[in-house]
């Protein structure tokens, strides 16, 4: 078999999908040899234009992790849509818009008058903001646009394949390269990771989920051996794909939903309301309230990894 | 004004540009870092539990 030419770009993300592909450790020389990689800007050194110059189809594989928040990060996801057979929406961010999505409860405006002009550390007393043009003594110089709203990947180009996780762990990386290594692909548009909840993968001993307040993490030291949510934390397992190994509740931390809705779900937020809601004890409208009011930052924990990807897209305003 | 793009530079964390500017001479006039990338943790960390910011802000970088 040939091998396969390969490319990883990061968009709107932390690099930490980058770092979580070299966690192959010693299966990365089995990824080095049923495939080249042609580009990939934290490890090796293609330009843009290098990609510019390929024939369509020319790449096999394209990881692309980050969500799309800018004009440049669209314009890349197209570009390597047209230069590659495969494209994997590579992390929760590329998938769902993860993190950065978080900033679709605000809009553009509020994003660059935070970061530009009120935050503490800046030094900016004539509240210059980027510009996508901006004229020099030299000539123009140009910038991205960036965007009200952050999208997924899929909103942009037709995705192939998803691969979950923020970031996806060493187990679902190991199957990406079980699929290129044994040429079998999935069908379009599957999911790399389990095929069940969260909850069902989860150790932890469950009983009756009945719960008559919702604590906040550090209000109490929950019991190691127990469901999170049977103890009163908001742990996102029920409406959370498997197949991350739990690494958050083996530490006694409630999950907080980076593998994205499980299979049959659309929308990951709603599916944790639709739980909650069946296994809190609400008697009265003064049970709603005490609800809303435990529930703290309920969309803001519901949707933090999913914002872009739910129905509910972003905040109207 | 002859201009040479290093787009992106790349081996590093972070997405960026540099746009060097020579003169007639063929000598380096000016240089410009661009930093084509915004998320906006400044922001949208507001209104989230301080207890959630540490799964939060580990997601500004990742290396």
């Amino acid at each position: 078999m040939a091998k396969l030419k390969l490319a990883a770009y990061w968009s709107a993300s932390c690099g930490g999908c980058d770092v979580a592909i070299l966690d192959l450790h010693e299966r990365i020389l089995e990824l080095a040899n049923i495939a080249d990689i042609v580009f990939w800007p934290i490890a090796v050194d293609f330009k843009y234009h290098h990609v510019e110059a390929m024939p369509d189809k020319f790449i096999d594989v394209c990881l692309f992790n980050g969500a799309v928040r800018s004009s440049e990060q669209e314009h890349i996801a197209k570009l390597l849509r047209a230069k590659s057979k495969l494209m994997i929406a590579y992390g929760a961010c590329a998938c769902f818009g993860g993190i950065p999505s978080l900033a679709n409860f605000y809009n553009r405006a509020q994003i660059m008058e935070r970061a530009y002009i009120e935050a503490p550390t800046n030094d900016n007393p004539n509240h210059i903001l980027p510009q996508t043009l901006t004229t020099v003594a030299e000539g123009q110089l140009e910038l991205p646009e960036l965007y009200d709203t952050v999208k997924t990947l899929s909103q942009v180009v037709e995705a192939d394949f998803f691969v979950p996780g923020c970031p996806p762990v060493r187990g679902t990386n190991d199957q990406i390269v079980d699929v290129l290594a044994s040429g079998e692909l999935p069908p379009k548009g599957a999911v790399i990771a389990s095929a069940k909840a969260l909850c069902e993968e989860c150790t932890r001993k469950k009983e009756e989920k009945k719960i008559t307040r919702i604590y906040r993490p550090f209000e109490i030291i929950p019991d190691p051996e127990k469901c999170l949510l049977e103890q009163g934390l908001i742990c996102m397992g029920p409406a959370t794909r498997g197949g991350c190994g739990s690494k958050c509740i083996k530490v006694n931390m409630p999950c907080r939903g980076c593998y994205g809705p499980p299979p049959g779900v659309i929308d990951q937020g709603a599916k944790m309301l639709s739980a909650l809601a069946s296994i809190y004890d609400v008697k009265d409208d003064d049970g709603i309230e005490r609800l809303k009011a435990e529930a703290v930052d309920a969309a803001g924990t519901f949707y933090r990894f999913s914002l872009a990807d739910s129905l509910l897209n972003r905040k109207r305003m | 004004m002859k201009r040479i793009s290093i787009d992106p530079f790349t081996r590093l964390e972070g997405h960026g540009r540099i746009d060097i500017f020579l003169n007639d001479a063929g000598e380096v006039a000016n240089v410009y870092l661009r930093i084509p990338e915004l998320r906006g943790f400044e922001k949208f960390c507001e209104g989230r539990p301080v207890e959630e910011l540490p799964r939060i802000v580990t997601r500004i970088c990742g290396v």
